[in-house]
């Protein structure tokens, strides 16, 4: 790794490689038996793995499970809610639908329970943890022509798990205001139109009165984003919050992920090269609560992604001895050259030379946290938002030479929506390629239906001087002065024919 | 049809800026780059008016374009500075030669005193002699950690109160990546920083912090500022280099990718817990320098070469044999002890004629 000679050009400046393994074949754990896997130089036998990688995966979950935090005498295990995982067909949700199944769900039957349990079957310590546990799993294939409906193929690997309940989604339900309302989120007068052609995202129309159906809704939105980064971005953005919403309305208090240690190392990664580093540390968990509704009655979700200390390696053995069904997760078309792809790609291949890579990846941005607090949340992604953003931008990427010019004659009394964006996000809307647009060119886009609301609610927290220190003021309107407008206020100072 | 710039209206738009997309006007992109750099400077209040600012100049595109632009900012904005240009001779045949003479016409043309110090002169040891007794490998933490050292103790000779660098956009977002990958908090943490500082040494600063290295390249194209592209002959460094080469890939899917690592690096801090267990500065007890340790990781290197064991500073194991063998004997050849700048020029500065 600390090699300084250049691979491409001499073979003989690289270090040796290390053995695959650092001592004998035999097992770390129990020393007998013959290894079976090396995991990062460590080798394990197929006795002692499954009860390593089922310890590695409570030692990420259990101590977030009760709703305060276990002081030093350890109580039971009990969640304030119910407990939603989140499926995808992938491997690490295979991984985790399994793992959590079997700790927690397996035994509930009443006739598993046996009167020789200690204190009885009815103690509250042979409780079971969370009362109720259900998947839940997000169709994308509206969103792309060509890509098959897997809905069906879902719920037939899942009907094993039968003590769970199944909850199909769809991506487009981001843009249905009956799936929004059912999961109880409060219905707007008004949708958001935006105009992403501008890099203060204009909001070009603000009404509801024509009724869009959501699949084109959604298809609209993806097709005006500017690149495949910003598609490859958006996507897992609106599962996220379709997801947490669903947490809410099936009153779970936790959610689990299915992020391996190997995809979490990806995802941080690929978080950071799309300028979200303010929010690092909820890309490994965080505590979310919805925006629409007021902060003491608020209810939270806990994120958690119990094989973020597992590696993809690990999770495809677990998979292959425990004969567990992999589907596969459906790609995104086109975006080969995007930045979430490229990561991988880079971390995956990282992972297979230098296999401790993405465990101190995970680490070191473990030790981070955001340099300063935040006041409000991302009107799209619900994350966190950093104060200053719009300055920064415009400091060290000038974009036009006259803060005062707008680039259209048609948006008189439109307002924007950049202040109210994280930096992610914004940068999802604005940022174009170098090989030209992707965009289709329609003017309006719609946006998901939560952020119509979450608009409203953040330019009244403005208005009322509870919001951001930086727009604690009002939502702000730019147009181009025209001359007649102009003319009207100084008219009085004009001396007979002005006319230029 | 030609285009018209998206920045002025006017003229007609002959390039596409790598930072934004936009196609501009040459006027308008020498007018961005330039306001860029100076509201960078302006923002982080880098300057007092009568400071002694040494450019750090290699003679490359970053360097010679950076003296180019701090002259220009000084005269418009009457910053105040008094520059001068600080060269470092690393003692390897063929690949400075031709660079630093760029430096020396860059003295002619700028107008500013020059000072040229090289590692023979301070340690005793050109890279060449380094690369015959180490090899290949690891010399590039030879050359990195007295490189530093050098620039800081010419800066003293000079009596600087800051030293600035041409570190650019692309270094800096690489270097972020690098110390994630690699789990070094202690960089991490101040990789971001536009100006830092040890407890003794000079300020150091990184003007272009926001430049990306292509508009660098593109400045001086159009203002035709001749530097030379050499690529160090002793190998650059394998691990730097997966990071840039993933670095470009991120820059062709989506070119913002750079400035948004940046803002990503600077929106996050270590936090204080792990801060508490990271080791306090001190001063190398044998040169005077700010080290992590008892010798500084140039007196060890040095030691090391001095001893024949030059691994020493490498490897744990190498270190041990050293120890191994006793203290370093009294003879054993030193980096002068440094001392910070006192008031006057140590040295006597090439003035151009």
């Amino acid at each position: 790794m600390s090699a300084c000679g250049n691979p491409a050009t001499e073979t003989d400046v690289l270090m040796e490689r290390r053995p695959k393994f650092d001592k004998s074949r035999d097992c770390v754990k129990c020393k007998t038996n013959r290894g079976n896997i090396v995991i990062r130089h460590a080798v394990y036998c197929k006795e002692c793995f499954t009860p390593l990688v089922s310890f590695k995966f409570r030692r990420s979950l259990e101590p977030f499970v009760n709703e305060l935090p276990q002081g030093p005498r350890r109580k039971a295990l009990k969640a304030s809610g119910d407990l939603l995982l989140a499926f995808s067909g992938g491997l690490g949700s295979t991984v985790l639908l399994d793992l959590a199944y079997q700790a927690y769900f397996a035994n509930r039957h009443e006739e598993d329970r046996t009167e020789n349990q200690q204190g009885g079957k009815d103690h509250p310590r042979n409780a079971p943890i969370w009362p109720k546990g259900s998947i839940c799993y997000v169709e994308i294939c509206s969103a792309f022509p060509g890509m098959k409906d897997r809905t069906e193929k879902i719920r037939t690997a899942i009907a094993s798990y039968g003590s769970l309940d199944f909850i199909p989604l769809r991506l487009e339900d981001a843009f249905d205001n009956s799936w929004w309302e059912s999961v109880g989120g409060r219905p707007s007068p008004s949708d958001l139109e935006v105009d992403l052609s501008n890099e203060e995202i204009f909001i070009s129309f603000f009404s509801k009165e024509t009724i869009v159906d959501p699949v084109t809704s959604l298809r609209t939105f993806l097709s005006n984003l500017p690149t495949h980064t910003a598609i490859s971005r958006a996507v897992p953005t609106l599962v996220r919050i379709l997801l947490l919403y669903t947490a809410r309305s099936t009153g779970s208090s936790h959610l689990l992920l299915g992020t391996s240690l190997t995809s979490l190392s990806v995802s941080l990664i690929s978080a950071i090269s799309q300028g979200a580093g303010f929010t690092v540390r909820e890309e490994a968990q965080e505590e979310w609560a919805s925006l629409d509704v007021p902060s003491p009655t608020r209810k939270s979700v806990r994120v958690i992604r119990p094989l973020r200390d597992i590696g993809m390696k690990e999770c495809a053995i677990l998979c292959w001895w425990r004969n567990l069904n992999v589907i596969g997760k459906e790609k995104i078309p086109g975006g080969k050259e995007d930045i979430a792809n490229l990561t991988k790609d880079f971390i995956v291949g990282l992972e297979k030379d230098y296999p401790s890579t993405v465990s101190t990846i995970a680490r070191t941005c473990g030790k981070l946290i955001p340099k300063a607090g935040s006041a409000r949340k991302c009107i799209l992604c619900e994350q966190p938002v950093q104060q200053g953003i719009q300055d920064w931008k415009s400091r060290t990427s000038i974009r036009t030479l006259d803060a005062a010019e707008t680039t259209s004659d048609v948006i008189e009394h439109s307002r924007f929506i950049s202040p109210y964006l994280c930096y992610a996000c914004h940068t999802t809307f604005t940022s174009r390629s170098s090989r030209g647009s992707m965009q289709s060119g329609t003017t309006s886009v719609r946006l998901p239906v939560w952020t119509g609301q979450h608009l409203m609610d953040a330019q009244w927290e403005g208005t009322n001087g509870d919001g951001g220190h930086e727009q604690k003021n009002e939502v702000w309107e730019k147009r181009r002065a025209k001359e007649e407008d102009m003319k009207n206020i100084i008219g009085d100072f004009l001396l007979g024919d002005t006319s230029t | 049809m030609p285009k018209t710039c998206a920045l002025c209206k006017k003229s007609r738009a002959i390039l596409k800026r790598p930072k934004t997309g936009q196609q501009i006007c040459k006027e308008c992109f020498f007018y961005v780059f330039e306001t860029e750099v100076h509201n960078t400077i302006t923002e982080s209040k880098l300057f007092q008016p009568g400071d002694r600012v040494a450019i750090g100049a290699s003679g490359g595109k970053d360097s010679t374009v950076l003296a180019y632009v701090m002259k220009t900012l000084n005269e418009r904005y009457n910053y105040g500075l008094n520059l001068f240009l600080l060269s470092i001779d690393e003692g390897i045949t063929g690949y400075r030669d031709d660079s630093l003479e760029t430096v020396k016409r860059n003295q002619e043309q700028y107008d500013m005193p020059l000072k040229i110090l090289s590692y023979d002169e301070l340690y005793g040891w050109t890279m060449d002699a380094i690369v015959a007794e180490v090899g290949r490998k690891n010399n590039c933490t030879f050359c990195g950690v007295f490189r530093r050292q050098a620039l800081d103790r010419g800066a003293a000779m000079l009596n600087v109160d800051h030293i600035v660098t041409g570190h650019n956009a692309d270094d800096i977002a690489e270097t972020v990546l690098m110390n994630i990958m690699r789990g070094d908090i202690a960089r991490l943490g101040r990789c971001t920083l536009i100006c830092t500082q040890g407890e003794d040494t000079i300020r150091r600063s990184k003007p272009f912090k926001y430049t990306y290295e292509k508009e660098i390249v593109m400045y001086a194209y159009f203002k035709k500022l001749d530097y030379f592209s050499t690529e160090c002959i002793y190998s650059p460094d394998a691990y730097r280099g997966h990071a840039r080469t993933f670095l470009k890939g991120l820059e062709a899917a989506r070119p913002s990718a750079i400035i948004d690592i940046i803002h990503s690096g600077e929106a996050f801090e270590v936090s204080e817990e792990v801060k508490a267990t990271q080791k306090l500065q001190q001063t190398c007890k044998r040169c005077g320098y700010m080290s992590s340790n008892e010798l500084c990781k140039a007196c060890t290197l040095l030691e090391g070469l001095e001893r024949g064991m030059a691994s020493s500073g490498i490897t744990e194991r190498a270190r041990k044999r050293l120890e191994a063998e006793g203290p370093a004997p009294d003879s054993l050849r030193t980096i002068p002890f440094f001392k910070p700048p006192s008031g006057n020029p140590t040295v006597t500065i090439e003035v151009p004629s």
